[in-house]
């Protein structure tokens, strides 16, 4: 390849200045002339109940008060907020049992937090005081807030049509024995020397993004229904709401504002359908709703939490024969995510070692939890905790190395991938593990680590993952990008791909102008208003860059194309024997003959006719480079991290010392912004492993929905961390380039976990791994 | 739940303790008395209501916090946890408190919160408050109609109540002065670092010849009020510190304490644990609390 001027640098983020300066205009500061204020009123008394009575009366008296609205005053469709159902095909969907069961507000509370009724008013303090003036009665229900008590046989059934409370299980049809399969696993399990087996439980992680929910809508005099949203998915979103609200697309304008922070919360649809609502209730008038942290904890996804079983048989020598899997999460009040999360949760393991047999089955059960959805990882970290705590339970039954075993049979080039049937392209695991070890010095620690007796213990652990970039061939990836040259040489690209903060739109920039061979400056990312932009999925599964880039580089090859074949026409060459260089157009051994990227865009607009000759200056039309782009393939990223912990052996108490991140991220478009992407992803893996978890009691309520009592890593908790970035092009990567937004957050959480069973010889089945729990394992030990 | 609207009362913002005392004379319970605010903004989006909040940010002269060899510390409604880590004083003579503020919460609230305001507060959990309750102190409660002195070993009543009546202003608090031989430290255990306590301890030592002359062991999160450990200091009085001592100490912790299962962590972990933190609060006195 060619020297590459704009990838690979460190250029000024494009979002950078106004976030540090707090220019950054988020849905809570748009401000509109006219504008009400919508309060939902939810319930909090109970998780599981029935709405006996509904009295709006007293509070539609209040001052300041425009409307108040129960049930029946708005649309009584069913709808489904999550986005998966739009990404596969009808059949797909009927197969998968995909199901539409929430709606605007409820006469059936099925968790802490559901909507009942709303109160739309001239200030936001008329509406939560009118709000408090609804008078709602409730027939308690029991709650089942557990796969194991939704399951049981005199469970009250949160669908009809899901029986058992079985939201979803890998179907049969797709997946004969509703298993994720290869090999026969029960033969297998009798060639192994060793098994290892346990139950693990993986906790109910909460994305905790800065921003909580903020949402605006506007039911305009042109009956079009407009909606403010920091949506990770404009484009879903608007076909979402089209269909919920029964208008063609023509009709919905999603005005994408600035998204703070978003991990999966915001994938799929929150607030929107309710904001929309009210909306519509007051034409002409826009409405805001602003949630609460508190409220935005239990109202947007989390990780799906729940029992995760696991058994390995291994051969003497190594040879790794079977595993066996099943996860049965608590999937929450709603259906949502219920399919995917279940499916990639095993994925991600199928994806992982070269077991002769493997078979996963996924389990989804409603429960009177708050939804469970996308959260970056999405089905990995939990895997993660459970898969390689499983590994290293077996290294240490075979007695080999955990580095060497997982280098010698991980899948690489050629084997099948995640998906299978479809095999990895490209694997840089071995360099990664090799560095890793080196900069963490492993040998050198395992070594010293082994045979500790004081009251401080050390261990040192090892993770590997496998992720992806774009979620192909399970789901459709697709992009839209236009590539407009303006009249004096620069460009703007508009497509709808959202930058949540993870620095997409000043990667794909890059990529744009090393394509185009322009300046990163030449280029500017229109983006945030669904009715100029084609079709994009949205921020998911680490695609942005992988697909959206792969658009970028198809729309910007247009241009260029364009530019090339209105040289050869001006200058009367073959476009085969033209070039490019500082955006003027050479012909080839020649050096007179050129012409200039500037005139070829400045005639294009303006195609004036020479007066003296009567004949048009130069080739007609606006260059516009277009590209609907589906990828080929899903650029396989993989990482390991080497965490290293100390544990107090009295107090349970962990320190974790250092990570080492290293990642085969194909290309680093923007190494700072790959860091930051595995410096934030660490800190939520660190979260996951050791503190983060949300608390019900046992009647549903919800113990945490605050940063008060729902602990995540901070500044000061965070231990010494080195990120290496392992480039090893992937051939379908724009610019070689894989995705990085989730991989970060999934190795730690393994690592951490063996770190600690490495320190004190016990593995810690529960996460979050906390000190009450080491304690009371140390004890057992003991007895 | 939290309300994102702010509720409805009367912000006054007297400028001088009279006035004070004056407001807090007319409105009694009907007020709260508004400080650094970080304790009582959170109440206040919650669900405590009151009509009237008197602000001592226009208040003069309340900021005082000074050190004299004979008289002790004295620390005025308004220093925050900010000046005591700030204070050369305070780390020299008294660690204990200087450590509890060094690991309180973060840059920010150590900005705004006060140390008299943690005291109010009456949490089982106060760290500075912990700290200031091993090391001793009197507050001094003034009212339209006088002063009153009340020893911080009579201040807290049960949780979130203290002996301090709804016309009262707490002026200032007075810690008395280091004797010889005095050694303190403070310790917690926390989720996070950046956390309230989920177990705190705090001692301060009087040592004479490797001998211990008398102790005040106190400890947070183990009951409804901060408490101190009566068998404990009784164990340690007169005795020499040896690791046997601590050991027998470490179990007589157990004995002296009623935790609870809360969300920060459990009645069992708080009793597993406490002993352990006891020994090690002591160890740290006796290693780097010197008041010298
Ligand atoms: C994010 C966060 C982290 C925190 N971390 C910690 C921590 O690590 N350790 C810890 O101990 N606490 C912590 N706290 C609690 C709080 O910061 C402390 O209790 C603080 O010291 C309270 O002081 P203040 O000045 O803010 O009190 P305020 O909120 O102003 O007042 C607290 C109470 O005392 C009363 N009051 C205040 N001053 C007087 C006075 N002079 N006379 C009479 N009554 C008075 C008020 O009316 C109110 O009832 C934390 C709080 C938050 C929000």
């Amino acid at each position: 390849m060619t020297e590459l001027k704009v990838v690979g640098k460190r250029v000024e983020r494009v979002d950078v200045r106004a976030k540090v300066t707090g220019g950054a205009l988020y849905a809570a500061d748009v401000q509109l002339a006219g504008m009400l204020y919508g309060k939902i009123v939810r319930c909090y008394d109970y998780a599981h109940a029935r709405v006996t009575s509904l009295d709006l009366s007293e509070a539609a008296k209040c001052k300041g008060v425009i409307k108040v609205l129960g049930p029946k005053d708005v649309t009584q469709k069913e709808y489904n907020a999550s986005v998966l159902d739009m990404m596969v095909s009808a059949d797909m969907r009927g197969v998968l049992g995909d199901i539409d069961d929430q709606s605007i507000f409820t006469d059936h509370v099925k968790h802490y937090g559901d909507a009942i009724a709303a109160v739309i008013a001239i200030s936001e303090e008329a509406a939560e005081r009118a709000a408090e003036k609804i008078k709602v009665t409730y027939e308690e229900l029991p709650v089942y807030m557990t796969a194991e008590a939704a399951k049981q046989a005199d469970a009250l059934q949160f669908r009809p049509e899901k029986p058992g409370n079985l939201a979803f299980q890998l179907p049969e049809m797709a997946f004969p024995d509703n298993a994720y399969a290869w090999g026969e696993v029960d033969k297998s399990f009798d060639e192994a020397d060793i098994i290892v087996e346990d139950t693990f439980y993986v906790p109910k992680q909460k994305q905790c993004q800065m921003e909580p929910g903020s949402y605006i809508a506007l039911y305009d005099d042109q009956e079009r229904l407009n909606c403010w949203t920091s949506t990770q998915m404009p484009k879903l979103v608007q076909k979402k709401l089209a269909n919920l609200f029964e208008l063609p697309m023509t009709r919905v304008r999603i005005n994408a504002t600035v998204i703070g922070g978003g991990f999966g919360a915001r994938l799929g649809m929150v607030l929107e359908p309710e904001t929309c609502a009210l909306a519509m209730a007051v034409p002409g008038r826009p409405v805001k709703v602003l949630s609460t942290r508190e409220e935005d904890w239990v109202t947007s996804p989390s990780r799906h939490p729940g029992k995760y079983w696991m058994k390995m048989g291994f051969k003497k020598d190594g040879t790794p024969v079977a595993c066996d899997a099943k996860f049965e999460n608590y999937k929450g009040a709603y259906y949502v995510d219920a399919s995917g999360t279940a499916f990639t949760t095993g994925a991600w393991l199928g994806g992982m070692y070269k077991f002769d047999s493997l078979r996963y089955r996924g389990e989804s059960y409603y429960t009177n939890q708050s939804i469970c959805g996308a959260f970056r990882g999405y089905g990995n970290p939990q895997t993660n905790f459970v898969m390689e705590q499983m590994i290293d339970r077996g290294c240490a039954e075979l007695g080999v190395d955990p580095i060497e075993w997982r280098k010698k049979w991980h899948k690489g080039v050629g084997d099948d991938g995640w998906c299978i049937g479809v095999p990895y392209n490209s694997c840089a695991l071995d360099e990664c593990l090799d560095r890793a070890a080196e900069a963490a010095n492993w040998t050198e620690k395992r070594e010293k680590y082994k045979n500790q007796t004081g009251t401080k213990r050390r261990g040192i652990g090892v993770a590997v993952m496998n992720h992806t970039s774009g979620a192909m061939p399970m789901l459709l990836e697709h992009t839209v990008c236009d590539a407009l040259l303006h009249q004096d040489a620069t460009v703007t690209l508009n497509l709808a791909c959202s930058d949540m903060g993870q620095g997409s739109h000043t990667t794909l920039r890059q990529v744009a102008a090393e394509t185009l061979d322009f300046a990163y400056e030449d280029i500017h990312i229109a983006t945030g208003n669904t009715d100029a932009a084609g079709f994009d999925i949205g921020a998911h599964a680490s695609r942005t860059l992988y697909v959206g880039g792969g658009a970028v580089k198809q729309a910007c090859e247009d241009v260029r194309r364009q530019l090339f074949e209105r040289a050869a026409l001006e200058l009367e060459e073959d476009v085969d024997n033209l070039y490019m260089e500082d955006k003027i157009i050479h012909v080839k051994g020649s050096s007179n003959k050129s012409i200039s990227v500037q005139t070829i865009a400045d005639q294009g607009v303006n195609n004036f006719m020479n007066p003296e000759t009567g004949e048009l200056i130069g080739q007609p039309g606006q260059i516009q480079g277009y590209a609907s782009f589906f990828p080929p393939h899903n650029a396989p990223p993989f990482g390991t991290t080497i965490a290293e912990v100390e544990v107090d052996m009295e107090t349970g108490e962990v320190k974790v010392l250092e990570l080492v991140n290293a990642h085969d991220v194909g290309r680093a478009i923007h190494p700072g912004v790959v860091e930051g992407q595995l410096d934030g992803g660490a800190q939520q893996g660190l979260g996951m492993a050791l503190t983060e978890e949300t608390y019900y009691d046992d009647k549903g309520i919800c113990q945490n929905n605050s940063f008060t009592d729902y602990k995540m890593f901070g500044p000061s908790d965070m231990p010494k961390m080195t990120n290496i970035l392992v480039e090893n092009p992937d051939p379908t990567g724009p610019f070689g380039a894989k995705g990085v937004g989730e991989a970060g957050l999934v190795p730690p959480v393994g690592a951490t976990a063996n770190a600690i069973f490495n320190a004190i010889g016990i593995q810690i089945l529960e996460a979050p791994i906390t000190p009450e729990k080491i304690l009371k394992a140390l004890e057992d030990a003991n007895d | 739940m939290t309300s994102r609207v702010m509720r409805d009362f009367d912000l006054l913002l007297p400028e001088s303790v009279p006035e004070v005392l004056e407001l807090l004379a007319d409105h009694k319970d009907n007020c709260a008395i508004l400080s650094g605010g970080t304790d009582l903004l959170v109440a206040l989006k919650f669900d405590y209501a009151v009509d009237n909040v008197v602000s001592l940010a226009l208040v003069p002269g309340l900021d005082d916090l000074s050190f004299d060899p004979d008289q002790g510390l004295s620390i005025g409604a308004k220093v925050t946890i900010a000046d005591i880590v700030k204070s050369q004083d305070v780390k020299t003579y008294y660690p204990a408190l200087w450590q509890a503020a060094k690991v309180f919460a973060t840059p920010q609230l150590r900005n705004t919160a006060t140390v008299l305001g943690n005291i109010m507060r009456a949490s089982p959990a106060g760290d500075c408050s912990l700290a200031l309750y091993a090391l001793g102190g009197d507050l001094q409660l003034k009212n339209a109609s006088g002063v009153r002195d009340v020893s911080l070993d009579d201040f807290w009543l049960s949780y979130g109540v203290t002996a301090r009546q709804s016309d009262e202003l707490a002026i200032s608090l007075r810690v008395p002065p280091p004797t010889a031989g005095q050694k303190s430290a403070f310790q917690r255990m926390t989720r996070t670092t950046e956390d309230l306590s989920k177990i705190n301890a705090a001692v301060s030592l009087t040592m004479a010849d490797g001998v211990c002359q008398s102790a005040r062991v106190a400890m947070g999160c183990v009951g409804p009020t901060l408490i101190r450990l009566p068998k404990v200091e009784a164990m340690l009085g007169g005795a020499e510190i040896t690791e046997d001592l601590l050991g027998e100490v470490s179990d007589m912790v157990a004995a002296e304490i009623t935790p609870i299962d809360d969300i920060r962590s459990s009645a069992d972990y708080r009793r597993k644990v406490a002993g352990i933190l006891v020994r090690r609060v002591i160890n740290l006195a006796l290693t780097e609390g010197n008041n010298q």
